[in-house]
């Protein structure tokens, strides 16, 4: 489902375009659709031997109509009801054998897709955090949903549209030749026509839709930002100049439809006025071969019938070349996806690592993201077990990028971190983060029932943890409250609770997953007060017994945390507790003096 | 056809009652080029004839020269036709669009309230577009394949009824079996559109959540979800071209059909003598004509059953009752200060469920009021009876002794500036943005209100300054920033009162500081209500008022009230500081970053 997102008018796709037509990417492309097909070998020649043998059957009925004639011509009765009998099994078999067609083309094609989703998805998966911080989260997710979308139309109707189509229309000009060729030259006049007729039209129209469709992304994009400011609008009676300009989008947008009208007003009557004219051409020069006794009535029959097969697959053809430009592009998307690799990555033999104390230590590390600027200069930290770090500090001071090393989402550019002196390189990523609980701002929840949320760490866990879980932070009593309790479905990112709530849903699932270290980036929004308290003794319970770093913005946070760290442009400026901080009249307390008078 | 469904359906018909005149020579020149198609089939025939029996060379090039010119003026018919009816479906459409709008813009708070923008806008995308598919082509379709199919069946019946009931005997399942198609296969391949939804959902959610799902360690369980839900699109899909892999190949299969049945029976006849050669072709040819008609009409059954269930969820926003309207005989707010009254107010958004009770409440002209309390105390509501966003249930709100609902909505609206909690932009330049009530507002005026906002210092520093566009090539504005272009679009309408949300996002301390100058600058001669989160904003006010379940609980100074009123000191203590705190740390770090 295409869903439509704030500006996505302005980004909208202008037609593919592929640039590489290199013979090395060509095949590897051709490879590429070729593996996927090879676990399904047997459906795959089967749904092509249908797909031949649907299009041959398909052109014997005229052909047997002719006959048909002749017998009626002949007075030759018996030899009618064969012939139409003939006829009728040569539809029998297209009726089959384009069933088998259709049900095993459609599997394949269907089947080959969703392998192709689950791989990249799975491959998406194994990526580091750096390819998501470098490559905006519409674009991603553009390559597993529209991307495989686009792949879809070719792979399950465009290779049969192509195959059919060519065959149908091949074999009807064979056939045409074989009646008879001088009248099938005559009549084949009007192909060229056809063509170059089509190739203008095809390229004229495939600019003007893509004028229409953006065009109609301006006026979707319009409704859509009204819609959502119309008490703006309204406060600020903007009502008729806003309804003004609409119009005017709108009628921009049929001034561009309005191209596609004549283009298909001009189009349509001709390809019937070509058809017109190849009726003419048969019985024309058909009739005076009949007079000159060169030919038979009942061939004229038959070209009067295969002539209809002739411009319904020209007309396919044509618009497949759209299509498959569209394929190309997205699988070469696709391929550049697959083609990434994870930067961080488990080293050959790491162990697993055991059940930590949660002893944190940072040696002289230095960090830089990609090969941007280096943005941590040197961290020394010492972090005993059962340590809580307020990590404080401007924004861009390298806070988050202390907590994402420590998480191991990327590995330090010089300088090591120890958990209890085991160095984060030496053992498996998912060890190390089974053992960590990451709460981020705003508590990010799932699609899906508040259990399932809160047990996301722990798929398997009972209702009873989860029930325990959430009544220890106090999130019991609003998810009692909710339609369905624990199996209330939360909707796309949990829309359906607010803020502080989300939050701490959060907090349970980090309980209940039951982490030796946390870190946790404290939300800046406000909540209600009510909530606000609940954070507040939810927070304790959870910091209670394991190391935490906290990415902190409350000052109840900072006061109560065991270990200060501030951070200024990379460097750890100062660290202490505190009472510790406030006599050293240092960046702590510029940060926090004026507030502290105020108070 | 249920009553109300067919009602929908002609209350439909009436978006083309402007194109009367174009859909009567529509129609007009769809019978004609159809009346040519079927001509061409009785010249075929003929022409055939004539060379079978070799009357004369003369005869048969009179005929081929009918082809020619029959081919000429049908073609010339079927581009009018699709001149016309193109034009005429893009003018419905326009129609459609336009009308929609002008109803939304119409529509008060509350019906905003019930319904969410993504509800809104698949009735105003989709569900339109269903509807002016159907109005616009599908109905000129439909005409003309059942001319099509009437008026071959009738010639053929004319030639010969007995080979025409033979012919058309497949006529009934053809439609039938479309319709049927067209009726099963919609429900599945909508399911398909939601599944493929549903795996859209979970890749969007662990893109955007990675770092959750990589924290967790879940990367396993979460491509087991994603694979589920990706099974479910492969076999709702095969489910549906199952569906394709049974109708279609009938669909193609019973016209070859009759056609067999014609070259039999027609063949016995033309053999015994009942039948010409010129017939027999002429109902070959007719038959093939026939097929595509066919096979369309059970499509648009389909279709017209569609899009009057869209119709019919489209209708259900046109007919909602536009709540907030001006009175017949409003006139425009009278002139004055700025004086506000609520006398005995009461309120609920939904019946049953009071939102404020009793409130009596008088603003003094260039008083300035803060209004505190907890979440679903009602302050914001008490703000937005002012603009008359909603209407009260008993009582009366007055601006300068007229009650809202005595004046236009305009001229109200232009006297009272609002800046609310999470200010919405447009995708507009920046001058248009400030300038949104007063488009017509100079461009010194622009400046005026965003040097008075502190805004415009950041403004110059944009890449193309005033004309910056919001929202384009990356250009996104901080909390802080939205809500001085929010405040410089209150002053540019010079209101006599300002409605302040003050917003909960970071401003860095030195700009909070200059803001709070500006509002003070700008609060000076005008009535302001202030929805307070944080200190420094209640530090602005005359006079704050604590609401407390949809009630006053008490009026006073900060000092009276952390005295007199728990309610108070507890959103004193617990909300205000703590906020405070949190959002200059954060305000601190951007000033770093910017």
């Amino acid at each position: 489902m295409r869903v439509w997102q704030p500006g996505s008018h302005l980004t909208m796709q202008r037609g593919a375009e592929v640039r590489d037509w290199s013979w090395r990417r060509t095949t590897r492309r051709v490879t590429t659709l070729a593996r996927l097909t090879r676990p399904y070998k047997l459906r795959t020649t089967l749904a092509l031997v249908s797909l031949l043998l649907a299009a041959l059957t398909a052109l014997i009925p005229p052909f047997l109509a002719r006959d048909a004639v002749n017998a009626i011509q002949d007075d030759d009765l018996t030899k009618l009801s064969w012939v139409v009998a003939g006829f009728v099994f040569a539809g029998v078999l297209t009726l089959l054998t384009s069933s088998a067609q259709t049900y095993l083309t459609g599997w394949t094609g269907e089947r080959i897709l969703a392998d192709l989703r689950n791989r990249l998805f799975r491959h998406l998966q194994r990526l580091s955090l750096g390819f998501y911080e470098r490559n905006r989260a519409g674009v991603i997710i553009s390559r597993i949903t529209n991307d495989v979308e686009a792949l879809d139309q070719l792979v399950t109707d465009g290779v049969t549209t192509l195959v059919q189509n060519s065959l149908i229309l091949v074999g009807s000009a064979v056939l045409l030749f074989y009646l008879d060729w001088r009248l099938a030259l005559a009549t084949l006049v009007v192909v060229p026509f056809m063509a170059v007729a089509t190739a203008l039209f095809r390229s004229r129209s495939s600019r003007a839709y893509s004028s229409v469709r953006e065009r109609l992304g301006l006026v979707t994009a319009t409704l859509a930002e009204d819609i959502n400011g119309m008490r703006v609008v309204q406060a600020f009676t903007r009502e008729t100049p806003n309804q003004r300009r609409f119009q005017e989008v709108n009628e921009h947008y049929r001034a561009a439809n309005h191209t596609t009208v004549v283009l298909n007003g001009l189009y349509f009557p001709f390809v019937d006025f070509l058809s017109a004219i190849a009726t003419m051409i048969v019985l024309g020069y058909g009739g005076y071969l009949v007079f000159e006794g060169q030919t038979s009535v009942a061939t004229l029959f038959a070209f009067i019938l295969y002539l209809s097969n002739f411009f319904d697959p020209v007309q396919q053809l044509s618009q497949l070349y759209n299509t498959f430009l569209a394929a190309v592009a997205a699988l070469d998307k696709i391929m550049d996806v697959m083609d990434e690799e994870p930067e961080v990555l488990d080293r050959p033999g790491a162990g697993e690592l055991p059940r930590i104390a949660g002893n944190v230590r940072f040696d002289d590390v230095r960090f830089a993201y990609g090969r941007g600027a280096e943005v941590l200069h040197g961290i020394d930290l010492d972090v005993p077990a059962g340590t809580t770090v307020a990590l404080v500090g401007h924004t861009g001071a390298g806070k988050s990028t202390i907590a994402k090393l420590l998480a191991r989402f990327y590995d330090p550019v010089g300088g090591r971190i120890t958990i209890d002196g085991v160095d984060l390189r030496d053992v498996t990523q998912a060890s190390l983060r089974r053992q960590l609980g990451v709460v981020p701002q705003e508590g990010f929840l799932f699609a899906g029932t508040v259990h399932e949320n809160i047990a996301f760490g722990q798929p398997g866990a009972r209702r009873e943890d989860v029930v325990e879980a959430a009544k220890t932070v106090g999130a019991h009593d609003f998810i009692e409250r909710l339609e369905d309790g624990y199996d209330t479905d939360l909707q796309e990112r949990g829309t359906r609770l607010s803020l502080g709530q989300r939050q701490l849903v959060a907090f349970a699932r980090a309980l209940l997953a039951d982490p030796r270290i946390l870190i946790l980036d404290e939300a800046t929004s406000s909540v209600d007060i009510g909530t606000e308290r609940r954070i507040e003794s939810a927070l304790e319970i959870l910091l209670a017994e394991r190391t935490a770093f906290i990415i902190a913005h409350r000052l109840s946070t900072i006061r109560n945390a065991d270990l200060i760290v501030v951070l200024e442009h990379g460097q750890v400026v100062e660290q202490g507790t505190h009472a510790e901080l406030m006599t050293q009249r240092g960046l702590y307390t510029a940060l926090y003096g004026d507030w502290a008078d105020a108070a | 056809m249920a009553a109300p469904y067919r009602q929908t359906f002609v209350r439909l018909l009436t978006f083309l009652r402007p194109y009367k005149w174009s859909l009567w020579v529509s129609v007009v020149l769809a019978v004609g080029s159809q009346a040519c198609a079927v001509l061409m089939a009785w010249l075929t025939g003929t022409t055939l004839e004539q060379v079978l029996t070799s009357k004369s060379e003369h005869d048969l090039w009179v005929l081929i020269g009918a082809v020619f010119v029959v081919g000429v003026i049908r073609a010339v018919l079927m581009f009018g036709r699709r001149m016309i009816s193109g034009n005429q479906a893009l003018g419905v459409e326009f129609d459609m669009r336009n009308a929609l709008y002008a109803k939304l813009v119409r529509l008060s708070f509350g019906f905003y309230d019930r319904y969410q923008t993504g509800q809104l806008m698949s009735r105003a995308t989709v569900d339109l577009q269903t509807v002016r598919f159907f109005l616009g082509y599908g109905l000129i379709f439909f005409f003309q394949h059942i001319l099509t199919v009437v008026g071959a069946t009738a010639v053929m019946f004319f030639v010969d009824w007995r080979l025409a009931l033979c012919a058309t005997a497949v006529t009934p399942f053809i439609i039938v079996l479309a319709y049927r198609y067209s009726h099963v296969s919609h429900p599945i391949l909508r399911d398909v559109q939601q599944r493929m939804g549903e795996v859209a959902t979970v890749a969007e959610e662990n893109i955007v959540g990675v770092h959750v799902v990589k924290s967790f360690a879940q990367e396993r369980a979460e491509s087991q979800k994603f694979e589920q839900r990706s099974e479910a699109v492969f076999r709702q899909s095969v489910n549906a071209n199952r569906q394709r892999a049974v109708y279609v190949p009938v669909l193609s299969f019973l016209p070859l059909l009759a056609q067999a049945v014609v070259l039999l029976v027609g063949g016995h006849m033309v053999a015994s003598g009942e039948l010409t050669y010129g017939d027999f072709f002429f109902f070959n040819v007719l038959t093939l004509m026939l097929v595509m008609p066919l096979r369309m009409l059970g499509m648009w059954i389909g279709q017209a059953q569609r899009s009057t269930a869209s119709g019919e969820r489209i209708f259900e926003i046109m007919d909602e009752p536009e709540v907030i309207h001006d009175r017949p005989g409003a006139v425009a707010l009278p002139p004055g200060e700025g004086r506000v009254r609520f006398e005995h107010v009461d309120f609920s958004y939904a019946e049953g469920r009071a939102v404020l009770e009793g409130i009596d409440l008088e603003i003094a002209p260039g008083d300035t009021v803060a209004l505190i309390g907890h979440t679903g105390s009602g302050k914001t509501t008490v703000a937005s009876l002012v603009p008359r966003f909603y209407d009260v249930d008993s009582g009366r709100v007055t601006v300068d002794g007229a009650d809202v609902r005595d004046v236009t909505l305009a001229s109200l609206r232009r006297s009272i500036g609002v800046v609310a909690q999470d200010p919405f932009l447009f995708s507009a330049t920046v001058r248009e943005n400030i300038a949104f009530g007063v488009p017509e507002a100079t461009y010194e005026a622009v400046e005026r209100a965003a040097r008075l906002a502190q805004a415009h210092d950041f403004i110059a520093a944009l890449p193309d300054g005033y004309e910056t566009v919001i929202g384009e090539r990356g250009i996104t504005l901080s909390g802080g920033q939205r809500q001085r272009l929010a405040i410089a679009r209150a002053l540019v309408l010079d209101p006599r009162i300002l409605i302040l949300d003050d917003a909960t996002a970071s401003v860095d301390a030195t700009t909070e500081a200059h803001i709070r100058t500006a509002l003070r600058e700008v609060m000076r001669g005008r009535t302001t209500i202030i929805i307070a989160h944080r200190l420094s904003t209640i530090a602005l006010a005359d006079e704050l008022v604590v609401l407390s379940e949809g009630r006053i609980a008490a009026r006073g100074t900060h000092d009276e009230l952390i005295e007199s009123s728990p309610v108070y000191r507890d959103i004193y203590e617990h909300g205000l500081l703590e906020r405070e705190l949190a959002e200059r740390v954060e305000a601190r770090g951007d000033e770093v970053a910017a």
